[in-house]
């Protein structure tokens, strides 16, 4: 017996986790099995403990199912074995070579044993179609009659003729098609005998599962055309599904706008001609949920409870409650190298957006527009971009949200102390950014989340024409020297859920 | 090869052919695993391999022809599971434009994660063949090919799913049933032919299993809320916890994983003939799909109040000595009643064991620690499916009678024939059990009515005959046989016993797959639409046609490439009568 050095290949196999519901996939490992002494020398896969939170689960070896093998060679090699001799493909080679001859007989041309059926009906509507299952007949009629290429036929005729003589006389209708009997490699009956497919067997399985656990999952299975067990003990390792990489083109002019480099290890891209090079970037932020988030985390900093994270996440800090008035920060970050001029407009509510927008219960309540957003009217500049090295101190660049966090919050603070200040306008202007506040007053029986259209558009004045070519990506449009140029994009602000007023939480 | 695993046939009738076959057989052993490893190889290099596309309202099987399984399987809406279309449409023409271009939207998603995630191929390079479902509404079919065409596959061939899964069992006769998410539908198939006229549908099943197991464990099962602290898990017993379950826990995710890990179908109750007529239980069917738990449900939208009423009216005059007046779901307390009773008939006949689920608490209790644990009692695992089974109402007749309905239509030498070779496909189907439980359901519907004790209105009349609509098939109840049946009865006649069971055990969710496979592997497929041919009708013919066409069908042009059966030209029946041809077009 010897012991092989452990390999732990990255390999092209997955075993569902069986021993926690809801898990992600997991990747296999090859490792040798020495330690096991019934199989020496023999490799097995094993649960690749990729996840933490497996650490402290038991692993699963494929010598549970029977694959073993000599070496620890490729996994899809090992697997590849085992699909080429699998019931699934045994049985439709011979269904294969069951019709084959069937289909000789009746049609030479591309079409079908099914064409008869359907093609009347297509033939009434189409010329094209008519002609060919026409010579599709045709064929076939000249088929049937050269011996030897229909061989099925002749003998299916006296076959059944034979049985209309011999056999019990009243079974005549038995072979009216003039098929011969299929006969299954393995029918459905004996492969249920083992526990597959949905018999008895598998009846009183499920009539005494203790847990749910111990039934695969349905995606475990349903990839499966075979009758497969029940049992998740019994899954075999699945292969990975190859990714792609896929390059986007601009469906008007087909220019190529994204091209990922080839390799597959690579995250970079050739060509990344995006948007959000072009727009300007929009954050939200509520003032009054950081200010909630600052608070918990401050609260949760000393104890660490368990429940630190649910808090965070789900705590009802930030969520905005029916019947009150909320105030909202937008902060626009130029990406041009011009400066630029915004105007926002909020699309006007319709009942059937609102709708259609709001939680699928409050479908009858939404009959009104159950929040209403305030924003500025007026446009508002946005400086221009300027490169990271135009800066004097790095962190204006790249503490921006840092720094929009503090003032927010500042704001927010600012308010409740002083009464109403200002809430709608811009609020402040820093480098390319602007921030400007808003404000939604929510109804009393609002539901389902503050979500509304909004229109950005935004002008600027490309000056010199060289530069704004290079950045602008749009050359036809700046060949105009000094020009004014206007877009406009929608886009769906998400504020976050309302909480209504009938279950507000105890807590 | 052939030997060991085939159980030998049990009549002799075909000796003759046997050395014909196993020739083939012996060349066929040879040839298997290279002419496998030649087809793999095409689908990776070559084109000749077609893609196959069963795209469900649900679940989407996709792969390459010549395989024997498909490459990816998925929900077609993501995790959410949701179904991609529905049983109806939206009424107003802004919703109903509205639902079309979500549905495009979704269609694409789908079809573009076909070619470009599960089978990572250029679409421009192969032909597909679109297993398609009889009663796919046009619409959507249309939107598929425009979809596909759009994207420059050379031709999109549509072939009937039920036709392919016959073909998954090698044969090309047979009476198919499909139990899928939106409705069960039984059509049959005579030499290749599906007879279109003789099709019948029922809104039962898996859409319907998954509303009713919601309603029941709303009302039956148990919900253990996560324990506020660590040391109350201890603590406090677990029954304090209970409460009933709230219906947040229950998304479709969960209902999903309880309908295909834990419920199973049991055999007809011991008592079944006496069940219809005596207990209160007899025509449980209709209260037992809307409980009174079900009103409250946004997502029912199957059991709906309209076709309520349509169906009592119907049912009253039609059928009034079988089906008692259906119970309307206003009538709550006697509903809860009744289900009640029926729950403790169940929990009485069943074994199986109650399962504990870990689910999501409901956001608004997310107060504790962990998950809360979902208690199904093993009544519900083994009955839920019962709702599938419970017929006696007119637009929502059981499996079972869907099947005898259809048979009742076909043409009688073909009866027989037909009877003998059911298949069952479909992923409802997959429920453990089911294939032997509806093969029961058929021998218990053709079982003659139980003789009612009526008096004669007048003394001096005779009764009139019992009303007894599967009457004429009764003859045929030896005959009866499903090829895929896991565990068929013992046989009573040599050909359910050369039939019963003998298909081979492909599972019935991808039978219909596999049978576009095989398709595609013989060169053959259903009516093919070429690209040129799409192209050509919806450039020149689409503008003139829209001006005398009425104006709900614009894209009469598109459609009218497409293959479809509703469009067959009726048989020519009996001469028309004085009323004029308009009225008999617009009947149809």
């Amino acid at each position: 017996m010897h012991v092989r050095a452990e390999k732990n290949r990255s390999v092209d196999r997955r075993v569902e986790s069986r021993f926690l519901d809801d898990m992600a996939p997991d990747v296999l490992g090859i490792v040798s099995c020495a330690q096991i002494a019934e199989i020496p020398s023999r490799s097995f896969l094993r649960i690749h403990q990729i996840q933490e939170i497996h650490a402290s689960q038991s692993p699963w070896d494929s010598a549970e199912v029977g694959i073993t093998f000599e070496k620890p060679t490729g996994l899809a090699a090992q697997l590849q074995k085992f699909e080429d001799s699998a019931p699934e493909s045994l049985e439709f080679d011979r269904l294969k070579e069951h019709f084959e001859p069937f289909l000789r007989a009746a049609s030479l041309s591309s079409s079908t044993s099914t064409a008869p059926a359907v093609a009347p009906s297509s033939a009434a509507h189409s010329h094209h179609l008519h002609s060919t299952s026409i010579t599709a007949a045709a064929s076939a009629a000249l088929a049937r009659d050269i011996p030897g290429v229909s061989k099925y036929n002749p003998l299916g005729r006296s076959t059944s003729g034979r049985a209309g003589v011999n056999g019990s006389g009243k079974d005549r209708s038995r072979n009216k098609d003039e098929m011969t009997e299929y006969r299954s490699r393995v029918d459905i009956t004996s492969a249920s005998g083992m526990g597959t497919g949905g018999g008895d067997v598998d009846v009183e399985y499920m009539r005494h599962l203790e847990t749910v656990g111990e039934v695969a999952s349905l995606d475990q299975r349903w990839t499966s055309s075979w009758a497969v067990s029940l049992q998740a003990q019994d899954l075999k390792p699945l292969r990975i599904p190859l990714h792609s990489k896929r390059s986007k083109r601009c469906p008007a002019c087909t220019h190529i706008l994204i091209k990922p480099e080839q390799k597959a290890q690579s995250v970079r891209y050739k060509i990344k001609l995006v948007a959000a090079n072009y727009l300007p970037a929009i954050t939200v932020a509520l003032p009054h949920a950081l200010k909630a988030q600052a608070e918990a985390a401050k609260r949760t900093l000393g104890k660490s409870s368990s429940a630190a994270p649910e808090d965070d996440r789900g705590g009802t800090g930030g969520a905005m409650h029916a019947g009150k008035t909320y105030p909202f920060h937008l902060a626009l970050t130029n990406p041009l190298y011009d400066p630029i001029q915004v105007r926002l407009s909020v699309q006007r509510m319709h009942v059937s957006t609102a709708a259609s927008y709001s939680a699928d219960g409050a479908l009858e309540k939404a009959r009104r527009p159950p929040f209403a957003v305030s924003l500025p009217t007026s446009s508002f500049p946005i400086a221009a971009f300027a490169e990271a090295w135009e800066y004097e101190d790095d962190e204006d660049m790249f503490g921006v949200d840092d720094d929009d966090d503090i003032g927010t919050g500042k704001g927010g603070r600012e308010k409740e102390g002083r009464g109403k200040v200002k809430t709608v306008g811009v609020l402040e202007k820093r480098a390319n950014v602007s921030v400007v506040g808003g404000e939604v007053v929510i109804g009393k029986e609002a539901r389902g989340a503050v979500k509304f259209n909004m229109l950005v558009s935004y002008t600027y004045r490309s000056d010199d024409p060289a530069p704004s070519e290079g950045n602008d990506g749009s050359p036809s449009k700046s060949t105009k020297p000094p020009e004014i140029k206007t877009f406009a994009f929608y886009t769906v602000v998400d504020l976050g859920p309302i909480i209504p007023r009938d279950d507000l939480p105890d807590s | 090869m052939s030997g060991p695993p085939t159980t030998p046939r049990a009549n002799t009738l075909f000796n003759p052919t046997t050395p014909a076959t196993s020739r083939v057989l012996a060349s066929q052993n040879i040839q298997a695993s290279p002419h496998y490893t030649t087809t793999r190889r095409h689908s990776l290099y070559g084109v000749e391999d077609r893609v196959i596309i069963d795209p469900g309202s649900r679940i989407w099987k996709v792969g390459f022809s010549g395989e024997g399984r498909p490459r990816d399987v998925f929900l077609a809406r993501g995790k959410s599971g949701a179904s991609l279309w529905n049983l109806r449409r939206a009424t107003e023409l802004a919703e109903r434009m509205e639902e079309e271009k979500l549905l495009e939207v979704n269609l694409q998603t789908c079809l573009r994660s076909v070619f470009h995630d599960s089978l990572l191929t250029d679409p421009k390079a192969r032909k597909v063949i679109l297993v398609e479902h009889p009663l796919l509404p046009l619409y959507i079919k249309d939107i598929i090919a425009r979809i596909l065409f759009e994207n420059h596959v050379p031709s999109v061939s549509f072939a009937s799913s039920h036709l392919l899964s016959l073909f998954a069992v090698g044969r090309i006769t047979g009476l198919v049933l499909d139990c899928g998410h939106l409705e069960s539908v039984v059509l049959p198939i005579f030499a290749a032919r599906p007879l279109y006229p003789h099709l019948r549908t029922t809104p039962l099943a898996g859409a319907r299993l998954t509303s009713h197991l919601r309603a029941l464990l709303l009302m039956f099962g148990t919900y253990l809320p996560p324990p506020s602290s660590l040391s109350a898990a201890i603590n406090v017993p677990a029954a304090n916890r209970a409460t009933r379950v709230p219906q947040e826990v229950l998304p479709d995710s969960v209902i999903d994983k309880i309908k295909t890990r834990c419920c199973f179908v049991g055999d007809i109750l011991g008592i079944p003939a006496d069940a219809r007529e005596t207990t209160p239980g007899g025509d449980d069917g209709s209260e037992f799909e809307i409980p009174p738990s079900d009103t409250t449900q946004s997502e029912s939208d199957f059991t709906g109040g309209g076709s309520n009423i349509s169906s009592h009216r119907e049912s009253s005059s039609e059928f009034s000595v079988i089906t008692n007046p259906r119970v309307l779901p206003a009538d709550a307390p006697r509903g809860e009643n009744h289900l009640q009773a029926l729950a403790t008939l169940y929990t009485r006949h069943s074994t199986a064991t109650e399962l504990q689920m870990r689910v999501m608490p409901p956001p608004f209790q997310q107060t504790g620690t962990g998950r809360g644990t979902l208690i199904i009692p093993g009544w519900i695992r083994e009955r839920a499916a019962e709702v599938l089974f419970e017929g006696g109402d007119v637009d929502e007749s059981s499996i079972a009678e869907v099947i005898l309905d259809s048979l009742l239509k076909v043409p009688v030498d073909l009866r027989k024939t037909l009877a003998s070779s059911i298949l069952v496909s479909g992923g409802t189907a997959m429920l453990p059990g089911f294939i032997p439980r509806l093969h029961a359901e058929i021998l218990r519907a053709l079982s003659p009515p139980p003789a009612l004790s009526r008096q004669p209105m007048r003394s001096d009349r005779s009764l009139p005959p019992q009303f007894d609509q599967y009457a004429s098939l009764r003859p045929l109840l030896p005959y009866f046989a499903i090829l895929n049946n896991p565990s068929p009865p013992p046989p009573m006649s040599d050909r359910a016993r050369g039939n019963a069971g003998k298909a081979p055990a492909f599972s019935p969710a991808i039978l219909a797959w596999v049978g576009g496979s095989l398709a595609g592997s013989l060169k053959t497929g259903g009516v093919e639409v070429a690209r040129e041919k799409w192209d050509e009708a919806n450039t020149n013919h689409d503008p003139d046609q829209s001006m005398d066409v009425s104006a709900g069908f614009e894209d009469r042009a598109a459609k009218n490439i497409l293959p479809d059966w509703t469009r067959t030209p009726l048989p020519s029946g009996a001469p028309p009568a004085s009323a004029p041809r308009i009225e008999v077009g617009a009947e149809i």
